[in-house]
């Protein structure tokens, strides 16, 4: 037996056999050890982060990375942006009937490998198994609870303040685009793929530091076009300082799309005091994941929306885009 | 002070204070530079970069489209063409949601490949563009095309409409900028007829925003002299002379024709048909395909902006009902269609 069957989402005995044989392997919290239908955990007095995320990515295995790693990153990094030390997480699998379980066991690796990464407890979880066809292979739902040791609002976003990005933009769409093999283009793009927890924390300290955002889905722009909307601000970006990989861009061009609106799973805006950027870079660039972050942009009061002040100093708006360049991307 | 604010800094001090002016790009790609450049932000006010006919995908009649769709939907038939062609809209619906037996190719030796692979079939290869697409189907019936293979020619010529233009006073184009995609075949030679016999400066220019700045400040410079040529800054990839073999191919299998542009309508030798010679390879012949009146879209304007009496955002329907997504006419279709490069880069 070398598929996922029917049974083993039914709950019984292919059920328990494919949680002590596979997932308790990779996976150690004692909560998920003890096998209770609720996970008993603490929570820090204060305030606590919760969030949830489903990931349906096609290719499920791609340069950098795969859906399992991913479904941590993901969730890993809603927290991290939101202020939060991410502490739990629940993992859920809806899987198509006849799935590979070596492709499941390396699923749960990568995701096992990842959580280790940043000390985070996988503490309950589910598996649901749907006949041949009525999915792509498998998704996953996590969930993720972190304590809060910074609040970021829009609200403290004004006038003056710049905007920071971590790292290369549209290097996860890209990957996957090309993983895809729709294309007949032989280079091969790394996913950004990684949890930010790390990355990210460190800057929660300085003072100045005002609000942050992960640009998965939509990329950079569709983040900054948002924020704009939400705070009535303009925002203005200097295409010349936007880090974009110089592969990412070839094929970008060549396919039509704009890395501004690529997906992202390793990066994060920061909007900072102009005080502050000096200390957030210097902070960032110590670690890898932020060896390329660099300033983009800047909040201001004259106009409202996303500008982009183009190579030979033109302007023109970024708007949203009506419909995903790429679906299926996380 | 770089190269780039220099030339601007130069088509600021040329313009003349006390006119306006319009220079035309004919070219989805120049306007694409353009538009994604935010170059209009940097020009002075009394100066228009206006887009004219350059997408051919905006261009193509109804009536061919129409027939693509009725051909693909028989059971011998395989109809191949360029992707953006299966999602032009027309009173039947487009290939892509009304086609049935249809692939997308990005180049003719694909078309062959398929008719390769499947000889118990009829492969239809609809052809459409300017001289640039032309010269690579003339290229694959130079080299031999399997017996299964037709074509449905729907080629159009980019001197012709632009002579249509300058002839139009509502317009009133006062310099050209040529596409060097389509001058690296005709010749930069193909032009002179602007400046020579309309007195309309001319250039021939690349799609480096710096080379199309070049190409305008020489257009102005022009105005300013008053004395009118076609400059080619685009030296390095277009001769004079052009592609000679390549022109030389169009000739052979090609012969202008009198045809309909869509929008627009009926513009004599502005389109190239197989030659008699060929026309066993004519899928116009083979299934005697006859012209299907073309019906308006109701409240779309596409007909005026290939024309550059309008601005994409002059229609009502722009960023409204008509968006990439759902196109509701031709020019909000193709990356190259204005509507299509304004809908991502004006509010
Ligand atoms: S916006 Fe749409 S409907 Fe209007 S002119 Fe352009 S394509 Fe036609």
């Amino acid at each position: 037996m070398n598929n996922i069957e029917i049974g083993h989402g039914s709950g019984g005995k292919l059920t328990r056999d494919l949680i002590s044989s596979l997932f308790l392997k990779y996976l150690s919290s004692s909560e998920l050890h003890s096998m209770e239908d609720a996970a008993t955990i603490n929570i820090h007095s204060g305030k606590t982060a919760f969030t949830t995320d489903s990931y349906v990515i096609r290719p499920l295995f791609f340069p950098g990375g795969d859906i399992g790693k991913l479904s941590v990153c993901g969730t890993v990094n809603d927290l991290a942006v939101s202020g939060a030390i991410p502490e739990y997480l629940s993992l859920s699998f809806i899987i198509e009937e006849g799935f590979s379980l070596n492709h499941m066991e390396e699923i749960v690796k990568s995701i096992a490998e990842e959580a280790d990464r940043s000390a985070l407890k996988i503490v309950t979880g589910d598996t649901k198994v749907v006949e041949r066809g009525k999915c792509d292979g498998i998704y996953i739902n996590t969930a993720g609870i972190g304590t809060i040791v910074r609040t970021f609002t829009v609200n403290d976003v004004s006038s003056g303040d710049v905007v920071i990005v971590t790292g290369t933009i549209g290097d996860h769409g890209t990957a996957v685009a090309l993983a895809r093999n729709e294309f007949d283009i032989e280079t091969k793009v790394e996913s950004d793929c990684a949890s930010l927890d790390s990355l990210l924390t460190p800057v929660f300290d300085i003072n100045g530091v005002k609000w942050m955002r992960d640009p998965t889905r939509g990329g950079a722009a569709t983040v900054l076009v948002e924020l704009s909307e939400e705070t009535n601000l303009g925002i203005r970006i200097v295409e010349e300082n936007i880090p974009v990989r110089e592969d990412v861009q070839f094929i970008a061009d060549m396919l039509g799309y704009d890395p501004l609106y690529l997906a992202n799973e390793g990066k994060a805006i920061i909007i900072a005091s102009e005080e502050a950027a000096g200390s957030v870079l210097e902070k960032l660039h110590t670690h890898p994941l932020g060896e390329y972050a660099v300033i983009i942009g800047e909040i201001s009061s004259d106009f409202q929306g996303l500008r982009l002040k183009t190579k030979i100093g033109g302007e023109r708006p970024l708007d949203m885009l009506e419909e995903d360049q790429l679906p299926r991307i996380c | 002070m770089n190269k780039t604010q220099d030339i601007i800094k130069a088509i600021h001090s040329l313009v003349p204070p006390d006119r306006n002016l319009k220079i035309m790009n004919v070219c989805g790609s120049h306007e694409h530079t353009i538009s994604f450049s935010g170059m209009r932000s940097l020009m002075p006010e009394n100066l228009e970069l206006i887009p004219g006919p350059g997408c051919p995908v905006c261009v193509c009649p109804e009536s061919d489209i129409i027939h693509a769709i009725q051909l693909s939907k028989k059971e011998e038939v395989v109809l191949v063409t360029y992707g953006d062609m299966v999602r032009v809209p027309s009173k039947k619906g487009s290939i892509r949601t009304d086609g049935i037996n249809f692939r997308i190719i990005t180049s003719p030796s694909e078309a062959i490949r398929i008719a390769e692979s499947e000889p118990d079939r009829t492969i239809v290869f609809f052809s459409i563009g300017f001289e640039t697409t032309t010269a690579p189907t003339a290229a694959i019936l130079e080299t031999g095309i399997p017996d299964n293979l037709f074509i449905l020619s729907s080629h159009r010529l980019t001197p012709t409409i632009m002579e249509v233009l300058v002839k139009d006073r509502e317009i009133g184009i006062d310099g050209f900028v040529c596409p060097g995609h389509v001058s690296a075949i005709v010749g930069s030679n193909a032009w002179n007829v602007f400046s020579e016999k309309y007195n309309i400066p001319t250039v021939v220019a690349g799609f480096e925003a710096d080379n199309l700045l070049l190409g305008i400040m020489e257009i102005l410079l022009q105005v300013k002299e008053g004395e009118f040529r076609t400059t080619n800054v685009y030296s390095g990839v277009v001769r004079p002379e052009g592609n000679e073999q390549a022109r030389k191919l169009l000739d052979k299998y090609f012969k202008v024709s009198d045809v309909n542009w869509r929008g627009i309508g009926h513009i004599p030798a502005s389109g190239l048909e197989l030659r008699e010679a060929f026309s066993d390879r004519d899928a116009r012949k083979l299934f005697k395909l006859e012209e299907i009146r073309e019906e308006k879209i109701p409240g779309c304007i596409c007909g005026n902006v290939v024309l550059g009496k309008a601005y994409p955002a002059d229609c009502r329907l722009f960023k409204k009902s008509c968006s990439p997504k759902s196109p509701q006419g031709p020019c909000m279709v193709s990356g190259e269609g204005s509507c299509n490069i304004w809908y991502k880069t004006y509010k």
